[in-house]
């Protein structure tokens, strides 16, 4: 009977949205570091540390206030423990477990049995429970029992605690993680050493030296003395014991020139890396953003237009190392990677964020592969592709290229209507090279709902200096061009008007209201 | 044959659909190139007109019999040769329109140095695309179709000749929307040569021999064409 109640109980989990949806949100919260929100919790969480350590420092001295102990005792950790909570319950997915099971047991005509999943699921979850990360995590709630006042000192697990919010540590501990053969070794030679000398002293000095009276003083005097420190309260007073001392001060300094050269040269190696993804990481935190693939005349000509306008938004992939250091002269946000491999595209933050790749190699046959490698990632990355000529657009299209740019095509119809037009292609080039004497500018009634109702003779477009060209239907987002005076605006549609930057920015200013987008 | 020429210096497939665009217009189409190549492809392509020559002999390009108005159009791969060419040209047919293509900045300002009329930026202008397709949609997508040959609609312009009922009429008098067209800008001779765009909030009256840039659909514009003339 019960197997069934939490069998059941397993499926109304698994296909409940809204419990999958606080489940989401709570992992995001916890783990995902792409979450653009975040960045808030891990904020809010380390200023909770600061200041239940702030406090623990405080009241060593001075008497503090009760809301403060009531603040420190019940409001901190009852957050960690709910976030010790949390983590466990997001760490995996027991209904999950039990429907695979479930499925994969009716599939081959077994029995079910809800113990296996469940133990699984328990077991991995006690693992978890039994990572250093989570043991702090637990550690961390225990100075909130008072009765014992040495608990109190756990606070300290509090700073540990840092660690998960904190990126910097973490990658100085990953970056002494790829040193760790050499560190392992440095470590073993400084015990076999201090014991070694420890030994030494205590048998040359025992009956000498009053201040070395076991061998614990023995190995506390070689440990200081090998790490250069040498507070001076055990001295050697033999000639062994000095000789002793003068062989391990020097072994020390080349211990610890090793041991500095060993992280130094470790953070020169992982220095690109760790620039390139914090770079990821930076842009990763944007809602909107571009991914530029390939440096070439394109996108230098792209960026020295426009930069400014996408601030931090975007990050130039490039294989080419030279191509790579010379986008970073030129003050670019660049890294070397191959935009074409999945895991490159797979690391930026696709769910959540409006992305825009533009597919800008000089080889068709790389753009075209980029794009599918984009959208096979997500169909909501948004590319634009270059292509030399009309039949490797048809490809790119085919590939799944919102939009596909062919610089000689749009150079050759300049060419064309500055030979067959003269008078039309300076009008022409100012609004397409988007000119304060005429621009072309979309208003969008989601963002100016203020013309919403109003027909485009009540406008009055021709009083603030504007064209009115056209209107992208909002019924099926077909362009209608140069329509009636009398047409009335309807919700969604977007009105194509042309003049001066100056008259569109006072239109947009008098009829701006934002209303809801629809999707 | 008609009376004025287009030069078009250099012949390769990308400039394939310039060159079958020109043929279509009423100008002596004459492609010139340096490479034997290029040569054998344009006569496979069915140009007619193909003079194959060094380049970089001045005595053989005055032997090209060019004229003032003539169109002379620099499209060479070579970055080098097009601005040598450009500058030959210049210093040869000071009159004469050149237009030329350039792929970065520094090559449109030494094109610009040479003497070409117009420059191109092949990067440029394919850039300010890229910026209008993000920003701009749906006005990049009418662009596209305004510039396409296939499209109904388009740009014109147009010309007032003399007995218009146009002229002495003022901008502001006239009501475009009856003849379903658009009005861009236009060149009013009597106050300037400049291009000056209908939002620029100056009060003109059209005059004969003033070029009126319109917009709309091509049946419209043909009519409103036959109006203007009227």
């Amino acid at each position: 009977m019960l197997k069934k109640l939490l069998t059941q109980l397993a499926f109304f989990l698994h296909s409940s949205k809204p419990y999958n949806r606080v489940k989401k949100i709570v992992s995001d919260f916890l783990l995902n570091s792409d979450y653009i929100y975040k960045k808030y919790f891990d904020i809010f969480m380390i200023l909770l540390i600061i200041s239940s350590v702030a406090i623990l420092v405080y009241e060593v001295k001075h008497p503090v206030a009760p809301w403060v102990d009531f603040f420190d005792i019940y409001v901190v950790t009852t957050i960690f423990t709910l976030e010790y909570l949390a983590r466990i319950w997001v760490h995996n997915s027991w209904h999950n477990e039990v429907v695979r099971e479930y499925g994969d047991v009716k599939f081959l005509n077994k029995k079910f049995c809800l113990w296996s999943p469940t133990k699984r699921v328990l077991l991995d979850k006690l693992s978890y429970m039994a990572s250093p990360t989570a043991i702090i995590d637990l550690l961390a709630i225990l100075p909130a029992y008072r009765p014992l006042r040495v608990l109190r000192i756990f606070v300290l697990f509090r700073v540990f605690k840092l660690l998960r919010y904190t990126k910097s540590i973490n990658q100085f501990l990953g970056v002494l993680g790829s040193k760790k053969f050499e560190l392992y070794t440095l470590l073993f030679l400084l015990l076999f050493i201090t014991v070694t000398a420890g030994i030494a002293i205590y048998v040359f000095e025992e009956k000498s030296n009053d201040s070395i009276n076991s061998l614990f003083d023995a190995l506390y005097w070689a440990l200081i003395t090998i790490s250069t420190v040498g507070y001076g309260d055990i001295s050697p007073v033999t000639p062994e014991g000095r000789v002793v001392s003068m062989l391990i001060i020097i072994t020390g300094i080349a211990m610890i020139s090793f041991v500095t050269s060993v992280i130094v040269s470790s953070f020169s190696e992982k220095l690109t890396e760790l620039k390139e993804n914090r770079l990821v990481e930076e842009i990763n935190k944007e809602e909107d953003f571009m991914i530029i693939c390939g440096y070439g005349q394109m996108t230098r000509m792209f960026l020295r237009h426009y930069e400014h306008e996408y601030a931090k938004r975007y990050i130039i992939i490039e294989k080419d190392k030279e191509r790579v250091e010379e986008a970073i002269k030129e003050g670019y946000r660049a890294i070397q990677e191959d935009a074409s491999r999945h895991d490159v595209i797979a690391k930026f933050n696709t769910d959540y964020a409006q992305v825009t790749l533009l597919a800008m190699t000089n080889s068709d046959v790389a753009n075209i592969y980029i794009t599918l490698n984009a959208k096979a990632i997500s169909r909501n990355i948004r590319v634009i592709s270059r292509a030399s000529s009309e039949r490797i657009a048809k490809k790119s299209r085919l590939a799944g290229a919102d939009s596909v740019v062919m610089p000689s095509l749009i150079a050759n119809r300049m060419l064309f209507t500055a030979i067959t037009q003269p008078v039309m292609y300076k009008a022409v080039y100012a609004i397409l090279t988007g000119q304060h004497l005429a621009q072309l500018d979309e208003v969008n009634t989601v963002y100016h709902q203020k013309i919403v109702g109003k027909s485009i003779k009540e406008l009055r477009l021709k009083e603030q200096k504007l064209l009115s060209i056209g209107y992208e239907s909002c019924k099926n987002r077909t362009f209608v061009f140069n329509p009636s005076l009398d047409y009335v605006i309807e919700e969604g549609d977007i009105l194509l008007l042309m003049g001066r930057q100056m008259s569109i920015n006072h239109f947009k200013e008098t009829y701006k209201e934002i209303g809801y987008v629809h999707t | 044959m008609f009376t004025r020429n287009a030069f078009l210096f250099g012949y390769n497939k990308k400039r394939r659909f310039i060159a079958r665009e020109l043929e279509k217009e009423p100008l002596n189409l004459i492609l010139v190139v340096d490479e034997e190549a290029s040569y054998h492809q344009a006569k496979d392509d069915g140009f007619r007109e193909v003079i194959f020559m060094d380049l970089t002999d001045d005595e053989l390009l005055e032997n090209l019999k060019i004229n003032d108005n003539d169109y002379l159009v620099c499209v060479m791969t070579d970055h080098y040769m097009n601005v040598f060419l450009t500058l030959s040209l210049h210093s040869i047919f000071p009159q004469a329109i050149i237009l030329a293509l350039s792929d970065s900045p520094h090559n449109t300002q030494k094109l610009k140095m040479a003497g070409a009329s117009r420059i191109i930026d092949l990067y440029q202008v394919s850039a300010n695309r890229i910026h209008n397709m993000l920003h701009k949609p749906v006005a990049t997508k009418l662009i596209e179709r305004l510039f396409s040959p296939e499209e109904e609609f388009s740009f014109k312009e147009i010309e007032i000749p003399k007995g218009s009922s146009l002229d002495q009429v003022m901008v502001n008098d006239f009501d475009f929307s009856e003849h379903h067209v658009i009005l861009i800008g236009m060149i009013d001779e009597r106050l300037s040569h400049q291009f000056i765009f209908i939002t620029s909030g100056l009060e003109n009256r059209f005059d004969v021999g003033d070029t009126l840039v319109c917009i709309g659909y091509n049946e419209d514009l043909e009519r409103f064409e036959q109006f203007v003339g009227l």
